[in-house]
């Protein structure tokens, strides 16, 4: 990918001398960072945590992703309209690209733009903000190129087979102005986010930003194809004033010109507008912000190292008296309570594990609700066994949180498991669940079946008590049955050696449990019977999990 | 005295609510080798920053080299070198490829940053690890590696940011020796550290900062003039820490209760 990348911006190089960047220093930069990205053992452009001979193929298989979706997307809106009634489709169509284009901006590529690592080793050189931004717009770019290639590739095989060649190529066109357009609005928000927010806030603040987007990415893909009624596409479409202020609308006019087509002032401004506005950001951020971006920027670390005082205040505070209280409460050893109180306060700090676990939470929730309202997908939700599918949504996500939990960005200061006269690691492994099924799956479980109880009624309770003690059973037989390691002790790309034969298995403890659920509601009072079996059972497989002794742990800390 | 090479003149600095520098004033000639010390927090790091041209929010006038930091820092970094504490690099590159794109900031030849890159990393015996990736090296080879991308443009003022952490005991001498034949040679070094006996051999003006002020300036034999002692104890008793062998004590009795 980097020599065809390199070999344009050559060819490019009076654009960008004419911008005020030094070209040598840019393509310098450029090089180094996409060399960076193709040795790095997992892929920070986004939450892909491939190693580095599958860091290629994870940003394939993304691509991939995004050109069947985008692919899907295009067939839903572009293969019905005619000419007279293209452009609101077509709108839509710009809109999604854009969504997605800003989304990855913010979600995958944040780490991109707010890269703190060239604060130590670039800054000191002579290099002018310009010349730093512009190189980190060319690598941002190129990836996001890239990406909008994917996305719109079947859309404009579609415009180009109903509507022209030129149409085609034209929207191949609108489709990588409108993400150049996206990379300005996406600075202006960091910009802006960065005025009224101090530098470690933001990184807090992008991080609830990103939860919220995959959020909001999920359900949407639910969403969506119930929001389209094919029919309107058909209809012929009225242009209204505030269709201009929307860049969606800019480059579906701009197209429209060409497909009806039609050459009048309002579609003629649209097409300016379209194709002028992601010049003129470019221009607004090389004139205005790269300056004040790139003083922010260097001023992240700074508030970092800054902020020891409130840092040290925290830590002298009696470490979150909720949660001494709840681990006196719940733990019975030492150990327990340790690993308790550290897997309490690292999951509600560490930004990769709240970034890998709340979204799932969020979107069960979603889930949940939106199909238990809308009756669609075929008859699963249409059955009033709905709810216990519902309910077993909570156990798929902890067991995920909970194999999390064994990773780290920071997992080599499990040293301190090794140096520490540790004699039974379980007491450990069993503090560390007990704080997350407290933290995370009791309230998770409490909100779910909250919500069940208030749509199937209070019949439903014998089978909201029974799933939670089977959710139980599953997350332990699963923890039990994979590898087991320390809370935070190995690096995030280290779990491959979850063999398949392991994930079957696993699967067909989720598949037994609930089938014997399902089962049990035919039998009179059989769930209520089936309680406190399972109860039990699960009380036995905590003990049991609570024994682990060393030679059952994968000891992954570096010795 | 010659004209200044670094010339500060009433140089405060906030971040936030915090007064990190409160009121700076400090000449520099050339050739000389100044150490900069103070305790953890003192502003050491803060006003290396600034004399690098990479904090321009700060009140008082910092010039280097004649170029006002502020408004000329691009004029300042191409005649600077400065070599971070905390051993930022990227060390998924090769030293080769990290020095050549280092060069390339400064808009050297290739050819050129090619020889003398290899050349420096043969005396520095890392020769053999030209073209390995920089993910296994040591600490010490990392600040080898550090040290040559902020040497390579042959800067007139270097800028050593606790320099020889991590190095062994050869390579610090080696590192003494090329800081004393660079300063003979007329540049300027400008030397912040903890390590006060190095710094008390190598330096021939120390300056001690405390909480943001300067609080001693002078040859390690001016300062020693006040008071016979090694610059470790002035150190300890100029920035209010004396008594450590009480605290110690206390240390040690807590440890055992």
């Amino acid at each position: 990918m980097m020599m065809p990348i390199l070999f344009l911006l050559d060819r490019m190089q009076p654009l960008f001398r004419a911008f005020g960047t030094d070209y040598g220093q840019m393509r310098a930069i450029v090089a180094v960072k996409l060399t960076l990205d193709n040795r790095r053992s997992y892929a920070t452009l986004g939450t892909l945590n491939k190693k580095a001979e599958a860091g290629n193929n994870a940003f394939v298989r993304m691509l991939g992703m995004y050109a069947f979706i985008g692919g899907l997307i295009a067939v839903m809106f572009l293969v019905a309209p005619t000419n007279e009634s293209a452009a609101l489709p077509l709108a839509l169509f710009f809109a999604y690209v854009m969504v997605v284009c800003a989304m990855t901006l913010i979600s995958d590529f944040s780490s991109v733009i707010l890269d703190s690592a060239d604060n130590a080793i670039v800054l000191p050189r002579p290099v002018d903000s310009r010349t730093l931004l512009m190189a980190r717009l060319v690598h941002i770019a190129s990836y996001l190129f890239t990406i909008t290639l994917a996305i719109v590739a079947v859309g404009v095989l579609i415009v180009a087979a109903k509507f022209g060649a030129v149409a085609g190529l034209l929207m191949l066109v609108l489709s990588l102005l409108s993400s150049l357009l996206m990379v300005f609005l996406t600075n202006v928000f960091y910009l802006v986010l960065m005025q009224f927010i101090s530098e470690e806030r933001l990184r807090e603040v992008i991080n609830y930003f990103q939860i919220v987007m995959a959020i909001v990415f999920y359900g949407g893909y639910q969403l969506l194809p119930r929001l389209v009624d094919v029919n309107g596409l058909r209809q012929v479409f009225e242009w209204q004033w505030w269709h201009y202020l929307l860049p969606p609308f800019w480059m579906a006019g701009a197209l429209e010109m060409v497909i009806k087509p039609v050459f009048d002032g309002p579609h003629a401004g649209l097409l300016v507008l379209a194709v002028a506005a992601p010049f003129v950001g470019l221009w607004v951020m090389n004139r205005f912000l790269s300056p004040v971006f790139s003083q922010r920027l260097a001023g992240i670390d700074q508030a970092e190292a800054g902020s020891t005082k409130p840092v040290a205040r925290i830590a002298a505070q009696p470490a979150g008296s909720l949660a001494e209280r709840i681990s006196d409460w719940v733990t019975t050893s030492p150990l327990e309570k340790a690993a308790f109180g550290f897997v309490w306060h690292q999951t509600a700090r560490d930004r990769k594990f709240k970034l890998k676990t709340y979204p799932q939470l969020g979107f069960g929730l979603a889930y949940v609700v939106i199909m238990s309202l809308n009756g669609g997908m075929g008859n699963l939700s249409k059955s009033s066994n709905f709810y216990l599918f519902a309910l077993y949504f909570a156990s798929l996500y902890i067991t995920t949180a909970h194999h999390q939990l064994s990773m780290s960005d920071n997992f080599k200061a499990a040293w301190i498991y090794g140096s520490a006269p540790i004699r039974e690691p379980g007491a450990l492994l069993a503090g560390a669940t007990k704080a997350l099924l407290i933290k995370l799956m009791i309230p998770f479980y409490v909100l779910l079946s909250a919500y069940v109880l208030f749509r199937w009624g209070i019949q439903t309770l014998d089978d909201i008590v029974l799933a939670f003690f089977n959710s139980l059973v599953m997350l332990l037989a699963t923890a039990l049955n994979n590898n087991r390691y320390l809370p935070f002790s190995i690096a995030p790309d280290a779990v491959r050696d979850n063999a398949t034969t392991r994930g079957f298995a696993n699967l067909f403890i989720l598949g037994f449990i609930g089938a014997l659920h399902f089962g049990l509601t035919y039998v009179p009072y059989g769930v209520w019977v089936g309680i406190p079996v399972m109860a039990t059972v699960a009380w036995y497989l905590f003990r049991r999990y609570r024994q682990t002794d060393w030679s059952a742990m994968q000891t992954a800390y570096p010795v | 005295m010659s004209t200044p090479v670094i010339d500060i003149q009433n140089l405060q600095k906030f971040y936030g609510s915090a007064h990190v520098l409160k009121g700076i004033d400090l000449t520099v000639s050339a050739g000389q080798v100044v150490g900069y010390i103070g305790p953890n927090g003192a502003g050491k790091s803060t006003t290396l920053k600034i004399l690098i041209g990479m904090t321009p929010d700060y009140t008082g006038e910092v010039s280097v080299l004649g170029y006002d930091v502020k408004t000329q820092s691009m004029e300042v970094k191409r005649r600077i070198g400065y070599v971070p504490e905390n051993a930022a690099l990227y060390d998924l590159l090769t030293p080769i490829e990290y020095l050549h794109f280092i060069g390339q900031l400064y808009s050297l030849d290739k050819t050129a940053i090619q020889k003398k890159a290899l050349e420096l990393l043969r005396l520095f015996q890392l020769d053999s690890y030209a073209d390995a990736r920089m993910t296994t090296f040591s600490k010490g080879m990392r600040q080898k590696v550090l040290l040559i991308s902020g040497l390579l443009h042959n800067p007139d003022i270097i800028f050593l940011d606790e320099p020889l952490s991590g190095l062994d005991a050869n390579a610090v001498v080696l590192m003494k020796e090329i800081i004393r034949q660079l300063a003979d040679s007329g540049k300027t070094i400008f030397y912040s550290s903890h390590i006060m006996d190095v710094v008390e051999k190598i330096s021939d003006r120390i300056i001690i900062i405390n909480q943001g002020r300067i609080i001693a300036d002078g040859t390690f034999a001016e300062l020693q003039h006040q008071r016979p002692e090694s610059l470790e104890q002035l150190f300890a008793e100029l920035t209010g820490s004396e008594g450590q062998s009480t605290v110690a004590g206390e240390f040690v009795h807590t440890l055992n209760s």
